[in-house]
């Protein structure tokens, strides 16, 4: 194919652009592209930084070794079950949240205003508002229930595994889903109201309105909000940090991939294996990327 | 339908590109000296006091937050006496300290001149060469060994200690005298000490609290339980002894502690840190503690329900010896990437000083370092917890800070949990965890 050849004024305005766009490039470059690329490289080195002179080039050595490292299986499996409930869990909520934010009733917009609140509170006073909602001894959670008289003794939630795990989730939904919800109220007011009065006249109720007006309508935005939240349910780190004092505990039971990257890293000061743990930790982040591009994207297609 | 075809300009670009990434990428070699720092650490000798004038030089200091008698005080008395300037004086939150030290270092950050530091840290800065070694000329006489074992490692030293720290046992003797027994009648032995917790525990407390619910944590409560139970962590050449008897015995009883007697506390499994477990006991909301002295200064302060008169100190009451504890110890480095470190130096002398000493012994209720405030007559007059403490000095208080501290920590508190919430025997968790650890430790010894 033969390329058109360029006006002067054209090269001109080509050139220009490059220059306009340089600062930004470079810029990227020395904050995204630097760190990624020396992060590559080191994994692919034992480096210890207590163990300074037994630095030395070990390839792929460190990936290998994840593969047998129950720390790091462990975690995964931690994570995994994280995800499952927060973003499935998530965005159902979300959805379930738009639906109920859509119609037209007295303070809808205070009620949308108000929905944000959870996702302007920084994660850290997040975290450490549920710290102190779950605490054994002083918790809110406690005094509730033993005033209803659900419980006699007081429930140790951040001493027990399973318990702190669920709290963990609940943090996180309460955190994020308010920002899934916000997308898809924004999702469903862009599809046409007179499908709903077409369906209507066609004797669709409620519910058979939602499940084949509604969902449809939202499958993009639904991939969408499945890959955020995906991406922010793997790379969670803060909630975990501050609810269980810095350990991923109790029993490294709140230790996801992402907390045993940093315990690796600035904990044991292993900072090539920890390199190894976060780059695989992007790869798994694109895997699940193209995973939900994969399934919500073909049946988009093959329903339209 | 666009095409794109690969042309001599994208080839170009694309390899320029290329290049460029893996020339940044590889300009810093994880193996040179510019990535170790080994460049930047200048003489690898010990360091030692060169009479040079100091006269306004700034140092930097970064602090946890235990003591504040520096910052009320004794940063003007260093300054008027030696001319340095203490340009900038951060204190920070003890959790969060490990891992700012690490970026620090790791970045080969020399804005930071002093650094706080601990057994633990001690040993694991220190074998990363991150922490100046000291010359014997530099390290004060008449300072008390366990305060300078915080911070050595591996026969350096590689700073000198701000305060010592040695748990023992403070109880309430409000609630002793409640529940009939002698107020003033310390526990002597493991027995009695779970007799006259059950006898304290009442529908509204518990008789005794721990603070176990983070890793480091849960190592010191089976370090000192150990210890009780006359065992040891080590054999003389590191060789881990998690699995041994003693090391079951000391663990089976704290689970006791918690499930069969049931006058521990379940919030003991969350509560994070001292000051928190300080708080349990100055509010009355427990009768018995093991913890630093500094429950002292708090149990008798201001506000609290507790006071002088109310509050008892003993040896902690052990298992199969008379008695054992842990040791807490804190003191400062010299980072070896500073460019100030004769500076520095004179502050680590001057916070192991008399004057130093003497202000976090009246002012805060630490231990001091030196021997010779130690023996004062004052010490035992402002801080009776002294006698305790110099009780102690007749039995086992160690810490064992290694460079694996860390991952010892994770992998320990994971295996005592369970055992104390009963998920596993406390003989299966410590076998699991000896298994973990061994590896571990020939990492790092080779």
């Amino acid at each position: 194919m033969a390329h058109a050849r360029l006006t002067a004024a054209e090269r001109g305005d080509r050139r220009f652009a490059v220059l306009a766009s340089a600062p930004a490039v470079l810029t990227i470059a020395a904050l995204f592209i630097y760190p990624l690329l020396y992060a590559v490289l080191l994994s692919l080195y034992q480096l210890n930084d207590k163990m300074p002179k037994a630095t030395k080039y070990v390839g792929l050595g460190n990936y290998a070794q994840l593969l047998s490292d129950p720390d790091f299986t462990d975690a995964l499996v931690r994570t995994l079950v994280f995800c499952l409930f927060t973003v499935l869990g998530g965005v159902a909520i979300a959805v379930g949240i738009a639906v109920l934010l859509q119609p037209a009733f007295r303070g809808r917009n205070l009620a949308r205003v108000l929905l944000l609140v959870p996702w302007a509170v920084p994660p850290v006073v997040n975290g450490i508002m549920w710290k102190l909602v779950f605490d054994g001894s002083y918790g809110v959670a406690n005094a509730v229930l033993r005033e209803l008289g659900i419980i006699d003794h007081p429930i140790q939630w951040l001493a027990d595994p399973t318990l702190t795990m669920g709290v963990l989730i609940m943090s996180e939904i309460w955190k994020l889903t308010p920002f899934l919800a916000l997308m898809t109220i924004a999702s469903m007011q862009a599809i046409p109201s007179n499908i709903y009065r077409a369906a209507e006249i066609d004797g669709a109720g409620p519910w058979s309105r939602f499940w084949r007006v509604t969902l449809p309508n939202l499958r993009g935005t639904i991939m969408f909000l499945l890959i955020v939240q995906s991406m922010w349910s793997i790379k969670v780190f803060d909630t975990i940090y501050v609810l269980t004092g810095g350990s991923g505990g109790p029993a490294k039971a709140t230790t996801t991939l992402n907390f045993q990257a940093y315990l690796t890293t600035f904990s044991y000061l292993d900072r090539g294996y920890g390199a190894a743990q976060s780059i695989s930790i992007m790869v798994i982040v694109i895997v699940v990327t193209l995973l939900w591009v994969l399934i919500l994207g073909r049946k988009g297609k093959a329903a339209s | 339908m666009a095409v794109h075809t690969l042309t001599r300009r994208s080839a170009v670009l694309g390899g320029s590109a290329g290049i460029g990434a893996l020339g940044l990428a590889g300009c810093v070699s994880p193996t040179s000296d510019r990535a170790t720092g080994a460049d930047r650490r200048g003489s690898s000798r010990a360091l030692a006091p060169d009479g040079s004038s100091l006269e306004g030089t700034e140092i930097s200091i970064l602090d946890d937050n235990t003591n504040s008698v520096f910052k009320n005080g004794l940063i003007q008395r260093f300054q008027d006496q030696t001319g340095i300037v203490v340009k900038n004086y951060e204190m920070a939150n003890f959790n969060d300290l490990h891992d700012r030290f690490a970026t620090s270092f790791a970045a080969q950050d020399s804005s930071v001149d002093v650094v706080m530091t601990w057994a633990g840290w001690s040993a694991e800065f220190g074998q990363a060469g991150w922490l100046q070694e000291l010359a014997p000329e530099a390290i004060p006489q008449d300072l008390i060994r366990p305060a300078l074992d915080a911070v050595s490692w591996d026969g350096s030293v590689y700073g000198l200690p701000k305060f010592a720290s040695v748990q023992t046992m403070f109880w309430n003797r409000g609630h002793f005298a409640d529940a009939g027994l002698e107020p003033d009648a310390a526990p002597q032995s493991w027995d009695e000490f779970v007799t006259a917790a059950k006898a304290v525990t009442t529908d509204d407390r518990y008789g005794f609290c721990c603070d176990m619910g983070n890793p480091a944590g849960a190592y010191q409560n089976f370090l000192r339980a150990l210890l009780l139970a006359g065992g040891e962590l080590y054999d003389k050449d590191w060789t881990p002894k998690l699995d041994s008897e003693a090391a079951v015995e000391g663990l089976t009883k704290m689970v006791e502690l918690l499930q069969v007697h049931k006058v521990m506390d379940p919030s003991s499994l969350q509560i994070t840190n001292a000051s928190d477990l300080i708080d349990v006991f100055a509010k009355g909301n427990t009768s018995i503690v093991f913890n630093w002295p500094f429950q002292w200064a708090s149990a008798v302060a201001k506000g609290a329900e507790t006071t002088a008169q109310t509050t008892g100190n003993a040896l902690i009451p052990g298992i199969s010896v008379r008695s054992a504890s842990i040791d807490g110890s804190e003191g400062y480095a010299i980072s070896t990437f500073s460019s100030n470190k004769q500076a520095a130096l004179r502050w680590l002398q001057f916070a192991a000083g008399a004057e130093a000493q003497t202000r976090i012994v009246d002012d805060e209720g630490w231990f001091p370092v030196s021997k010779t405030v130690l023996d004062a007559p004052e010490t035992t007059k402002t801080l009776p917890v002294v006698t305790s403490y110099k009780e102690s000095t007749d039995y086992v208080t160690k810490r064992y800070g290694t460079p694996w501290s860390n991952e010892l920590d994770q992998l320990l508190s994971a295996h005592v949990f369970a055992a104390m919430s009963q998920k596993e025997k406390p003989s299966d968790a410590l076998k699991a965890a000896q298994r973990e650890l061994l590896p571990v430790v020939e990492k790092y010894l080779g």
